[in-house]
């Protein structure tokens, strides 16, 4: 036997299948750390700007909430932040049916939840039972349906498990990725008492240590206001290694401050007091430069490092039965495509983002750069063009004060509101009044209250009260980037036309495009729908798409673990909490 | 005196449904609700959102939902109602804050006492003296910059007092000589009583000093006006000719009666506990209840605005009606039947 201890390998690796957990390997290309690098202990301290509301995973809904931290989002399945495909979490296989109606998902084995007991399939089907029982009013509850039709979570056996779809999805994988919650807590709870039973339970006020998590941490203690602390799951040690072997998360803990004010994030990063920080301002990245210049703080910054999953833009509203000359101008391809014509997207970039933003001109974020067709047709910044395109709708002469009338007499002139407050919005959308009315628009520009404001994007019917809107969505699915209540006219995002009917033979096409891609399951195919439905986006111009902001993230250099450069995107950050260490 | 605290009490009442219809009623009138938001996103589909409101009682009429309200606060004990954000009651979520702002509060009113009042005596006594020119120069400039600037203020002096003192004394990057917020240090909730309650103190100094400058130099301003007018009053120089020591007729007979109108304002005190010491607890990130009201406020968690507004409502008529109590005690010309 020329290599015995291969044999011995072979054979402990048998002996773990049998006995111990399956384990899941965090790639080497997920950290810049060499292999061996990472040191383990240390405690990871970051901040939140909000307050936690609670610490039941069926009610909260907060962004950066308990649940998500604890769990680390952990499901059945995980994304690759390197290239964004489906792989396996806490399941290690999977088989989809011929009619691709059915994921059957085999249970990764040996997985423990923070107090000892086994994860399986139980959990999956209760967690599921719950988010979807109406009146728990889970955050969650809209994610298990599709097109109104409910998705199904039943049990083979203790480590399988089968999610069945009413139709053939693009976002099934991302349905499936739902964290689990104990069986053995919420089960009895919820079968006794009901919605109302679950709604009491993991309030703040409960013990932490009754708080059990599937994921990398648990709640090692919570003060109101002030800070979360958090420490290692060791069961999730023996199902999560780095590739040479060691249990994860490499940390003790971490404790998360709760720091309502930005300004006071900032100092608080100055000073070492926390260690990760994304400024969002010019200033605060001059801030943190400033000081790693002068020596003064131990930290890298990446400015630029990818767009933000955000966009601001311009909506019209084409439902204005009253105004019959607003109602046909609001309509008219050629009239928004003047309008994108005079957004000054660089002038917004370096005005309201300190040159520190991207350009926007689809309903694709950019930094979905896999989605994003470059060969879409753009409406830049071209008053010329704008002109013209005007001129072909009969605006031809400028009446005394300066401004473009048509035959009849009419003024070109509009309202645009947004949500009073946002300095960045009120910014933008001077910049773009004041190009206007330098080719003779008159833009009669309106803040108003952010409510008020959603009340009149949501009004229905035929005839609104509202003529132009500038706002901004975020959030979103990675496998299908269209949004499902945006993009179809029966949406309830739908804004420029809200009548329930599609207006536009463009904005029918659009819905069917919609639908079509969300069914279809080849990446391949569903990117050249993508494709095609930019190309017709950018030339119906439904909604005017203005920029965003880029992502910056920094840290102090106490931490490592950090992903490579090419992976610190906004959609995945810059770091997985499992691989972050203590430096030093 | 009994049957008077009674009429008062009684009198309490219809105050106290006025104040509570009244603030119910403007909340409601501002448009939106909690839900609204969510109809911005994505994620959630409209009817969703109207089933929420549907569960949370919110489509039923204004008058409804106060009488619910109504009813639940006069149970015993008072349910001040259901936060939409935290789901729990507002009293439990919100008497943690309470607690927090009550440090600052209590210590900042304490210092602002101990302080102004002798400092408010000596510029009278001393007017136009130069002490007197400088208390004055100082108190003009501490009121005329807001608190909330002055804390940024102090926090960028913080910062460069830390860099300062890491390179003169070669501490590590991260020490901290003054810490830029919060309220206690990390990983002290192992630590024992006594350094718990130090390491708070060390948190607070900066705060406290921050909300106390201000009202320090209006209260000394204000002090000095009083005394000013009572050492001209005729039973002064009468005190001074009958041959009364100059300590005795200022502390017996000045400070006395120039205190009257402080004692007055005492019952704002008490309502001022709740409330907290507004942007400052913001701006130094201080748990308190500022940030957290403003989080109610902005996301319209109403039974949190309503719960914290019927603390304030009773502890503002308690506070009014003690201090109508300590004025009959300390002025002999007021009396109550």
């Amino acid at each position: 036997m020329k290599h015995p201890w291969l044999v011995l390998a072979a054979l402990t690796a048998l002996g773990a299948g049998l006995g111990q957990a399956q384990v899941q390997v965090y790639p080497q290309k997920w950290t810049v750390a060499k292999p061996g690098e990472a040191k383990r202990g240390g405690v990871l301290r970051t901040s939140v700007i909000s307050d936690f509301r609670t610490f039941n995973p069926f009610i909260t809904a907060e962004a950066g909430n308990v649940p998500d931290t604890i769990s680390g989002l952990h499901g059945l399945v995980q994304r690759d932040p390197s290239n964004g495909e489906w792989i396996p979490d806490m399941a290690t296989s999977w088989t989809i049916s011929p009619n691709k109606l059915e994921i059957t998902f085999k249970i990764r084995r040996g997985m423990k939840w923070s107090d000892g007991q086994a994860i399986t399939a139980d959990d999956w089907v209760t967690t599921f039972k719950i988010h979807t029982d109406e009146k728990v009013g889970s955050n969650s509850y809209d994610s298990f349906f599709i097109d109104g039709k409910p998705v199904k979570v039943s049990k083979v056996d203790d480590y399988t498990l089968k999610i069945t779809y009413p139709k053939t999805d693009a976002e099934a994988f991302a349905v499936a990725s739902y964290t689990p919650w104990p069986d053995h807590i919420f089960g009895p709870v919820y079968q006794k008492e009901g919605a109302e039973g679950i709604k009491k339970m993991w309030g703040l006020n409960a013990k932490v240590s009754d708080i059990v998590s599937p994921g990398p941490w648990v709640i090692g203690s919570y003060t109101p206001g002030e800070r979360l602390v958090l420490k290692r799951n060791p069961y999730f040690g023996e199902w999560n290694k780095d590739e040479a072997g060691n249990p994860l998360p490499y940390l003790d803990g971490q404790e998360i401050l709760i720091v309502k004010d930005t300004n006071a994030q900032l100092a608080a990063f100055l000073s070492g007091q926390i260690d990760l920080y994304s400024p969002s301002t010019v200033d605060q990245i001059s801030q943190v430069r400033k000081a790693v210049q002068d020596n003064k703080l131990d930290a890298t910054i990446k400015v630029n490092i990818s767009p933000n999953a955000t966009s601001q833009f311009i909506v019209f509203d084409w439902n204005k039965k009253s105004d019959p000359f607003k109602q046909e101008l609001f309509r008219s391809a050629k009239f928004r495509q003047a309008m994108s014509h005079l957004v000054n997207r660089q002038a917004v970039i370096d005005v309201v983002y300190g040159g520190f933003g991207t350009p926007t001109y689809t309903s694709i974020y950019p930094v979905l750069k896999d989605w994003v067709n470059p060969a879409a047709p753009k409406y830049d910044f071209d008053p010329k063009k704008a002109t013209q395109l005007l001129t072909e709708l009969g605006f031809t002469k400028k009446d005394n004060e300066g401004y473009l009338v048509n035959a009849q007499g009419k003024r070109l002139e509009f309202n645009l509101a947004t949500n009073a407050g946002n300095n960045q919005r009120e910014q933008m959308a001077r910049l773009f009044a004041d190009e206007a009315k330098k080719v003779g628009v008159k833009v009669n520009f309106n803040p108003i209250d952010f409510n008020t404001l959603v009340g009149q994007l949501q009004s229905k019917g035929d005839d609104r009260p509202w003529d132009a809107i500038l706002i901004g969505l975020s959030g979103g699915g990675l496998d299908w980037p269209f949004g499902s209540n945006v993009v179809p006219c029966t949406g309830s995002l739908h804004m420029y036309n809200t009548s329930g009917k599609c207006i536009d033979p463009r904005e029918t096409q659009l819905s069917a495009l919609y639908s079509r891609g969300r069914t279809e399951l080849d990446l391949a195919k569903r990117k050249e729908i993508g494709n095609q439905m930019q190309v017709i986006e950018a030339q119906l111009q439904p909604i005017v798409y203005i920029a965003g902001p880029n992502y910056h993230p920094a840290w102090n250099n106490r931490v490592g673990g950090q992903f490579p450069d090419k992976l610190i995107n906004a959609l995945y950050g810059s770091r997985t909490t499992e691989l972050t260490y203590i430096a030093k | 005196m009994g049957t008077y605290i009674l009429r008062r009490i009684i009198q309490l009442i219809p105050t106290f449904v006025g104040a509570t219809l009244l603030a119910f009623i403007i909340i409601q009138l501002s448009p939106g609700d909690f839900f609204t938001e969510k109809l911005l996103d994505p994620k959630v589909r409209p009817e969703t959102v109207q089933r929420l409101r549907e569960q949370f009682g919110l489509n039923q009429p204004i008058y409804v939902q106060y009488l619910l309200w109504m009813k639940g606060l006069l149970q015993w004990p008072p349910q001040l109602g259901y936060s939409f954000a935290y789901q729990q009651d507002v009293w439990q979520i919100a008497l943690p804050r309470v607690l927090n702002s009550m440090i600052l509060v209590v210590a900042s009113t304490f210092l602002l006492y101990l302080v102004a009042i002798p400092i408010g005596i000596f510029s009278a006594v001393r007017q136009y003296s130069l002490a007197d020119r400088v208390v004055s120069f100082i108190s003009y400039i501490f009121l005329s910059i807001p608190s909330f600037f002055f804390a940024l203020i102090m926090i960028f002096l913080i910062l460069q007092l830390n860099y300062a003192a890491r390179d003169a004394f070669h501490l590590s990057n991260n020490a901290q000589i003054l810490p830029v917020g919060g309220m206690t240090s990390s990983g002290s909730e192992a630590w024992p009583g006594w350094k718990r309650f130090l390491d708070v103190l060390w948190h607070a100094l900066i705060p406290v000093l921050v909300v106390t400058a201000r009202d320090i130099a209006g209260f000394t301003r204000f002090m000095r006006g009083q005394m000013l007018d009572v050492l001209g009053q005729d039973y002064m120089r009468t005190a001074r000719a009958k041959g009364l020591s100059e300590r005795v007729s200022i502390y017996k007979h000045a400070l006395r009666n120039a205190v009257i109108p402080f004692v007055a304002g005492i019952g704002s005190i008490l309502p001022g506990l709740v409330s907290g010491v507004g942007f400052v607890e913001v701006v130094m990130n201080w748990p308190g209840v500022t940030p957290f009201y403003l989080d109610a406020l902005n996301s319209k968690d109403l039974y949190v605005l309503t719960g914290f507004l019927v603390i304030g409502l009773v502890l503002l008529m308690i506070g009014n009606l003690i201090s109508d109590l300590l004025l009959a005690w300390v002025d002999p010309r007021i009396r109550y039947y």
